[in-house]
């Protein structure tokens, strides 16, 4: 371990959350040198414990033994796990007992979730008047839409993300999972800037997060514009309102592409260097950006008949030498074997206890004095211990009671 | 006078676009003191769109309005000797630097990390490049386009694409800069708490592309370990997601056992539906294409705003897939105050996008409408960094502002 001092050493984090929306969120707090400590019923763990990350080639096995899926891993290093069954009195007597010993409370369920089980702020802020509490939710925890529940695609869809999405010709498109990670990420901000307050203040407060407007605050200008022009901005593909080429283009082999932005005049003549047809440069039907956009269709022919023969990386590396913008479209055989990546050690190796070595996305981003050890993601329960009587200071008699109620596992 | 997060916070924005404005968006809604350097052409997002019907006009685009409330801005041409005068004496009024420019740039004004925490040693800088600042791409070119392939995420879009000789696609809009921007703020605000206790300033190194490999984490570690098959094109049939209706389009995640048979009971309870196994999620995962089509052929019969309503307060999973209108009429943002409404000296009073965190103690508001090119110059040089009027019209009249 460094002998260094990490920006939120010394901070506490009783973690409620599930799935990614949460868990990525007080992850980065981890990293930065949070103590999080991840509560979990044992009978109702978090929900990605309990499944592969769809879909998978086989059938069969549906279901990853409790502590090996890449879903749990990938978002959940640096933690600490404690098993408590927040359906019993004594479940919540005792997540009430961590939160008086944290500074950050962060939950992403159902919105209410937390005052039904006697863990709002108002009871929270109880036993600790300065906590700061997350609670991020689908639609918000106010509205006509509270109570309704959604994931990451249903957040993309109704932030206005998804409507803009896909080809020009084609119906729009939700993407992934990584909606909720870039509003774990945008949580993670306010937290970050919740502690500021509280460390020249004193304060605490209650941080109501909407994940479906954190999408809608990355379309800002969108909306904007939509207010001041009422056109309803629409999907197109790759192109670009301005510039092109800008596409991505079939390469040599079996779905392989290569995505190409040129911008000026002069990344042009380079390009038409470069892929031997200098001449375009100077045709009046490329020669200028606004005579490119007109004549994309047939540009982008001329320039997929020359990458659909010719190696991917190759063109990439040609591009990229003639300080062209190029890039491959990296699956994720690519994304791991970039050697880029690697000299910038954006995956982290960590030794999982049941699994070996995982290669896993560390942060994104890098920071001398904030770099931390990463540590495997916490097997169900393995924290107890540490938790109930290191810090709660439950002797091993009342442990064992609890543990013989199915109060904890 | 408004309780703010982050009160007090000095920070010098040399930045364009979107992703290093959008981290000094995020910071000075919260309170810092923001001070935008843009070179005496402007910010290049000046000029894009999209613009109100009376056309193109440095002062009315959106993405330049929305991306820089809360700041004040001063024009400031580093290429004369004079403006990176002028340059050093703001690196040492700042506690953060926030720079998008390629690292080349400040390095060969003379301005390298280790010049500038010799004259500010607690100053945060917060760098964003496409690739990084080290390593073999470190000094490659790369925007929206480039970056999201670069990242992973581009490859695995457009979901369901049932053509796998079609190009993959990016996201709409620009959500490697947005991203990027949430990323340094969160980085940046880190390093200002890490501050407080090592007493010294840092620099910050965010890649675009690792911004984007960040959202795929959980994709390709289960592709690498479970022998899962990420692909834009489905090696199987989906089970749920996006269905057309009668009007657009809406995303179904009915996926547990409970929410299918909630959904069954929306649909009315059909008999191809009935059979005790489709209660089963195992069984719907390898069968649910069989009754596919005529789920789709009953939610074509469907308004998105309505069966969203009637199915989500059920307790089904789903939403409608939201134009930009849309979103600028929802009742449930108007409920939740998401809009603030910003006055504009050339723009007009417009409903602008607010955040998606409400706090209790330090709410986020707008300081001031993004600013006008130069509109803060005679107010910064000459009241707060002491020029004269004289020096100051030295400054306009050799292009340095």
């Amino acid at each position: 371990m460094v002998n260094k001092t990490l920006p939120l050493e010394g901070v506490r984090v009783a973690d409620f959350s599930w799935v990614w929306a949460g868990p990525y969120c007080t992850m980065l707090l981890a990293t930065l040198g949070a103590e999080v400590i991840k509560v979990e019923g044992h009978r109702r763990t978090d929900l990605v414990r309990h499944g592969v990350v769809w879909p998978l080639q086989d059938a069969a096995p549906q279901e990853t033994p409790t502590n090996q899926g890449m879903s749990l891993n990938s978002v959940n290093m640096s933690k600490k796990s404690v098993t408590l069954d927040l359906s019993r009195p004594e479940g919540v007597q005792l997540a009430k007992q961590l939160v008086a010993i944290s500074d950050v409370v962060v939950d992403n369920m159902r919105a209410g979730a937390m005052v039904r089980l006697g863990l709002g702020y108002k009871e929270l802020r109880q036993v600790r008047p300065d906590i700061i509490v997350v609670s991020s939710s689908s639609r918000g925890q106010e509205g006509p839409e509270k109570d309704y529940g959604g994931y990451a695609t249903i957040h993309h869809a109704i932030g206005g993300g998804a409507y803009i999405t896909g080809y020009a010709d084609d119906a729009p498109c939700t993407s992934g999972g990584d909606s909720d990670i870039m509003n774990a990420t945008a949580t993670t901000y306010a937290i970050l800037a919740a502690l500021f307050h509280k460390v020249q203040t004193g304060e605490g407060q209650f941080i109501d997060f909407s994940q479906c407007e954190g999408v809608s605050c990355l379309i800002g200008e969108l909306l904007l514009g939509y207010e001041m022009n009422s056109q309803i901005p629409e999907r197109m593909g790759n192109a670009h309102p301005e510039y092109a080429p800008h596409n991505v283009y079939q390469c040599w082999g079996v779905d392989r592409w290569l995505a190409l932005e040129v911008h000026s005049d002069s990344e042009f003549a380079t390009l038409a260097y470069v892929i031997g047809k200098p001449d375009l440069a100077e045709d009046p039907r490329f020669a200028k950006m606004a005579s490119r956009k007109a004549n994309e269709v047939e540009l982008d022919r001329i320039i997929e008949d020359w990458t659909r023969q010719r190696d991917r990386d190759w063109m990439v590396n040609e591009f990229s030498q003639a300080g062209l913008m190029a890039a491959p479209s990296r699956d994720w055989k690519d994304l791991y074997a970039d050697p880029h990546l690697k000299a910038r050690q954006a995956f982290v190796t960590v030794e999982h206890p049941e699994i070996g070595e995982l290669e896993l996305v560390g942060v994104p981003w890098k920071m001398g004095d904030a770099e931390a050890d990463i540590r495997y993601a916490p097997l169900l329960g393995e924290h107890n211990d540490y938790v109930l009587h290191g810090l709660l200071g439950l002797s091993t008699g009342e442990i064992s009671d609890l543990r013989r109620n199915d109060i904890i596992m | 006078m408004v309780k703010s997060a982050l009160n007090g916070i000095k920070v010098i924005e040399l930045a364009n676009m979107v992703s290093g404005p959008y981290c000094g968006k995020l910071l000075a809604d919260m309170g810092a003191e923001v001070i935008k350097v843009e070179p005496p052409e402007g910010d290049p997002s000046r000029q894009s769109g999209p613009f109100p019907e009376s056309g193109a006009h440095t002062e009315r685009s959106a993405l330049f309005l929305y991306n820089n409330t809360s700041k004040r801005g001063i024009t400031l041409n580093l290429d004369k000797v004079e403006g990176v005068t002028a340059f050093r004496k703001l690196l040492k009024w700042g506690d953060v630097l926030i720079d998008n420019n390629p690292a080349q740039r400040l390095e060969s004004l003379g301005l390298d990390w280790g010049t500038m925490r010799q004259l500010n040693p607690m100053l945060v800088y917060t760098s964003i490049t496409p690739y990084g600042r080290t390593g073999p791409r470190a000094s490659n070119k790369g925007d929206e386009l480039t970056i999201i392939h670069a990242g992973g995420l581009g490859n695995l879009l457009p979901t369901r694409s049932l053509d796998i000789d079609r190009a993959p696609v990016k996201m709409g809009g620009y959500p490697v800069g947005y991203h990027a921007g949430l990323t340094a703020a969160v980085a940046t605000l880190a390093a200002l708490l890490g501050r407080e206790k090592t007493s010294r300033g840092q620099i910050i190194d965010i890649s675009l592309q690792e911004v984007i490999l960040t959202l795929v984490r959980v994709n390709i570690a289960s592709s690498r370990y479970h022998d899962t098959t990420w692909s834009r094109v489905p090696d199987r049939p989906p089970a749920m997601g996006r269905m057309k209706t009668s009007d657009g389009y809406i995303v179904v995640g009915a996926i547990e056992d409970h929410h299918f048979r909630a959904f069954t009971e929306l649909m009315g309870n059909p008999e191809w539906a009935a059979a005790e196994e489709w209660g089963s999620m195992t069984y719907r995962r390898h069968h649910l294409m069989e009754i596919a089509p005529k789920m789709d052929e009953w939610m074509l019969t469907q308004r998105k705003d309505d069966i969203h309503h009637l199915g989500a307060s059920k307790g089904i999973p789903m939403g409608p897939i939201n134009t930009a209108r849309d979103v600028m009429t929802s009742e449930q943002y108007a409920a939740r105050g998401y809009f603030v409404t910003v006055d504009h000296p050339e723009a007009g009073s417009n409903r602008y996008a607010g955040w998606p965190y409400q706090m209790s103690a330090t709410p986020p508001f707008v300081q001031r409408p993004a600013p006008l090119l130069g509109e803060h110059n005679q107010e910064i040089y000459c009241n707060e960094f002491g020029y004269s009027p004289q020096e100051f019209e030295q400054l306009q009249h050799d292009g340095v502002i």
